[in-house]
C-alpha cells in the first residue's frame, strides 16, 4: 500500500462515525431515516461522520456510492452557494460540476459528458456524468444525481475507474437511484419553487426519466 | 468538501494560498496540517546556500542528493501529464517559452514552460526547472512585462536552486511533513511530499524575495518595462479581495502581498519609463482563445467574482473577443446579488449584437425570461438555441424549458 492509500484509508476511518456493515437486505434507510434505497446485497455500506450513506464492493477507491442528505444553504461548501427554491435542476446541476471541480486540479480538468433532467424519488432533478484523469492517469468517472427539497437537497453519485468497475456496477447504482424514495414525513414538505414550477407545467411523460 | 472527504482517492492539488485559505474555513484537519507545513517552511527558511546554476552545463553535473530531488520534480511532472491537467496550445505556450527562453537565454532549451488549466492565479518551479502557469494567471495579465516579471521569479527559484535547498534544510523536518500530507492528502497525495510543497506552495521568505530581487534584475537586463512589475501582486491581491480568501497561512513567513508591491516599487523607482512588453493589445491578441478558455473554466467553478474583475473594467474589456458580453452576463448571473439579473441580461443582448451567431447567449437569455414569467420572448431566445446548436449538450433542459415556455406564451400576447 502506498503512501496516498494510507493516507486515503486514515481520512475515510476520520470520516466514519459508524462501523462498516455487510448490506444484508436490499432496502436501507439513511442514517435520519428521512429517505430509503435499494442498495446492493453484499456490498459494505458505512455511515460517515457527516451522516452520508457510503457504500461499497471492493473499496471506495474502486467503486462507490454516496448519498448525501444536507440543508440547502450547506450544499455547496466550496463555491460557497447554497441551494436556492428557485433553481432549475441545470442551475443544481452547474453549481454540483463547480463543487467537484473545485476539489482539486484533477477534477478541475474534468469533461462533462453528459448533462440531462432527471427523476429523482418522484422530483425534478438532474443526472450529469464526467470523467477525468488522476495522478496515475487512471480515468476516473463519476455520475451524479441531485434534486432540492425546501428543507434539504439530496444528492447520489457513483464513481469508478472507467477500467472495468465503472460499467460494471453502473447499473447497481441506476437500481439505487430508481428505488430512492423520501420518507412519507418528507414527502409531506413543501416542495421548491423550481419543482412546482416544472411540475405545473410539465406532465410526468414529459420528463426524461433514466 | 465535507461530502467527498471520505471517498478522496485521486488528488493532489497544486493550488496556493486561495485554496490553502478555503480548506482553513471547511475543514478542521487543515489547520492542524497547517501548522505542521508552515513549521516545515520555517525550518527550512534556515536553510545552507547553494550556489545558483551559471547556464545549462552546470545541469548535467547534478549529483546525489539533488539528483534525487530532480527525480522527485520528474514524478510531479509525470503526474500532472498524466492527470490531463496540461492546458493543450501549442502556440500559446510557444509564445510563453519564447518569453523564458528572453530572460533566461543561458538556459535555453533547459527550462521549460507549460501552462495547467485552472482558475487559481497561481505558477510554480520544479527543481528540474519545469515551470508551470496556471491559465488563470496569463489571462488576468495584461500584457508581456507583467508575464516577463512573473516568469524571472519563477526562474530564479530554478536557477538559484531553491527546490533543492528546501528539500535539503527541511530533511529533518520530513516526518512533520508527512503528518502533514496525510492531513491533507488533497494537497499533496502520494507525490514527493515536501518537495510539492515548498514548490507549490512557495518557498521560504528569503527565497520568495531573492527570487523577486533576481528576476527583477533579468526583467530590467532583457530589456522590460520594469514598472509593470508590481501589477502582477496587485492582481494577486484584486483575487484574495473578490473571493474574500482570509490571508494564507504560508505568509506568516513569506513576504505579504502588500509588503512585496512595495518592494517592487521600490526596485523600479529609480529605473527611466519605457521597455518592452507594455502592448495590452498585443499581449490581448496573443491570450485571446486562452482568456475565453479560462473565462469558461473559471465561471464553470463559480468564480464569478473573480471573474468580474477583469469582466467589469470597461478599460479592460476590449482585450477580450466580442462574444465576452456572453460572459459578462454569465458572471453576474452566477454571482447573484442584488441586481444582478439585469446585468446578466443586458449583457447578453449586448452579446447577441455583436455575435449573433454563438448560441450560448440566447440559451442564457431565455432561461432568464422564462424565469421572470416572459414566455414569449423565452420560447423565442430557446427556439434561436437549439436552431444554431441542434447538437446542445444541455438539450434536455432546453427542451423541458421550451415546453412550458410554448404552453404559458400560448395565453401570452
Amino acid at each position: 500500500m502506498n503512501k496516498f492509500n494510507v493516507a486515503a484509508v486514515v481520512v475515510l476511518l476520520g470520516a466514519c462515525a459508524a462501523p462498516p456493515q455487510r448490506v444484508d437486505s436490499s432496502r436501507t434507510e439513511g442514517p435520519d431515516k428521512s429517505y430509503a434505497v435499494d442498495l446492493p446485497v453484499g456490498w459494505i455500506s458505512q455511515v460517515t461522520q457527516n451522516k452520508q450513506l457510503l457504500v461499497t464492493r471492493d473499496g471506495t477507491l474502486l467503486e462507490y456510492m454516496l448519498i448525501t442528505k444536507t440543508p440547502p444553504k450547506e450544499a455547496f461548501p466550496k463555491t460557497k452557494k447554497a441551494a436556492s427554491d428557485s433553481m432549475l435542476p441545470a442551475e443544481l446541476a452547474e453549481l454540483e460540476i463547480a463543487e467537484i471541480k473545485s476539489e482539486d486540479q484533477f477534477t478541475a480538468a474534468l469533461t462533462v459528458t453528459e448533462n440531462t433532467p432527471a427523476e429523482i424519488a418522484g422530483r425534478s432533478g438532474f443526472r450529469f456524468r464526467v470523467r477525468y484523469k488522476n495522478n496515475l492517469g487512471l480515468e476516473i468517472q463519476r455520475v451524479v444525481c441531485g434534486f432540492a427539497e425546501k428543507s434539504a437537497y439530496y444528492q447520489m453519485q457513483f464513481g469508478a475507474p472507467t477500467l472495468y468497475y465503472f460499467d460494471r456496477y453502473y447499473p447497481d447504482f441506476q437500481k439505487a437511484v430508481a428505488s430512492f424514495q423520501l420518507s412519507d414525513s418528507n414527502k409531506k414538505t413543501s416542495r421548491l419553487k423550481s419543482e412546482r414550477f416544472l411540475s405545473e407545467n410539465l406532465t410526468r411523460t414529459d420528463r426524461t426519466v433514466r | 468538501m465535507r461530502r467527498n472527504r471520505a471517498i478522496r482517492q485521486d488528488t493532489y492539488s497544486l493550488t496556493a494560498s486561495t485554496l490553502a485559505a478555503r480548506r482553513h474555513r471547511s475543514r478542521p484537519f487543515a489547520r492542524c496540517g497547517a501548522a505542521a507545513l508552515g513549521l516545515v517552511w520555517a525550518l527550512s527558511a534556515a536553510g545552507a546556500k547553494v550556489p545558483p546554476f551559471t547556464d545549462s552545463s552546470a545541469l548535467g553535473q547534478v549529483t546525489g542528493d539533488e539528483r534525487r530531488v530532480w527525480s522527485q520534480g520528474n514524478e510531479i511532472t509525470q503526474a500532472i501529464d498524466r492527470g490531463g491537467m496540461i492546458y493543450e496550445n501549442p502556440d500559446t505556450t510557444a509564445y510563453v517559452q519564447g518569453v523564458m527562453d528572453r530572460l533566461f537565454p543561458e538556459f535555453k532549451g533547459r527550462t521549460k514552460v507549460a501552462i495547467l488549466k485552472s482558475a487559481q492565479l497561481n505558477a510554480f518551479a520544479l527543481p528540474n526547472g519545469r515551470i508551470y502557469i496556471n491559465q488563470g494567471l496569463l489571462a488576468r495579465f495584461q500584457n508581456e512585462a507583467q508575464l516577463a516579471t512573473l516568469l524571472g521569479h519563477e526562474g530564479t527559484h530554478f536557477t538559484n536552486r531553491h527546490g533543492y535547498q528546501n528539500e535539503m534544510s527541511a530533511k529533518d523536518a520530513s516526518g512533520f511533513a508527512l503528518f502533514g500530507a496525510m492531513l491533507l492528502p488533497g494537497a499533496i497525495g502520494l507525490l514527493p511530499q515536501l518537495l510539492a510543497i515548498s514548490s507549490v506552495y512557495g518557498f521560504s521568505r528569503e527565497m520568495e524575495t531573492e527570487a523577486d530581487v533576481q528576476g527583477y534584475a533579468r526583467l530590467k537586463k532583457a530589456g522590460y518595462d520594469v514598472h509593470e512589475s508590481p501589477r502582477i501582486f496587485e492582481h494577486l491581491m484584486a483575487d484574495v479581495k473578490a473571493e474574500d480568501i482570509k490571508e494564507p497561512f504560508f505568509f506568516a513567513t513569506h513576504p505579504k502581498l502588500a509588503d512585496r508591491v512595495q518592494n517592487m516599487k521600490k526596485l523600479s523607482a529609480g529605473s527611466p519609463a519605457g521597455g518592452d512588453g507594455t502592448s495590452n493589445l498585443d499581449y490581448a491578441n496573443k491570450m485571446a482563445q486562452l482568456r475565453l478558455d479560462s473565462l469558461e473554466h473559471m465561471l464553470s467553478m463559480g468564480r464569478a467574482k473573480s471573474a468580474l474583475i477583469m469582466l467589469s473594467d470597461p478599460e479592460r474589456l476590449p482585450e477580450f473577443p466580442p462574444q465576452v458580453q456572453y460572459y459578462v452576463g454569465e458572471a453576474y448571473r452566477l454571482r447573484g446579488q442584488e441586481g444582478d439579473v439585469k446585468l446578466a441580461e443586458e449583457a447578453y443582448l449586448k452579446a447577441i449584437e455583436a455575435v449573433p451567431e454563438f448560441p450560448p447567449s440566447y440559451r442564457a437569455l431565455g432561461v432568464l425570461r422564462l424565469k421572470a414569467n416572459h414566455y414569449a420572448d423565452a420560447q423565442k431566445y430557446l427556439d434561436r438555441y437549439l436552431e444554431l446548436a441542434p447538437d446542445a449538450p444541455d438539450r434536455g433542459y432546453v427542451e423541458s424549458y421550451l415546453k412550458i415556455a410554448r404552453k404559458k406564451a400560448g395565453g401570452q400576447p
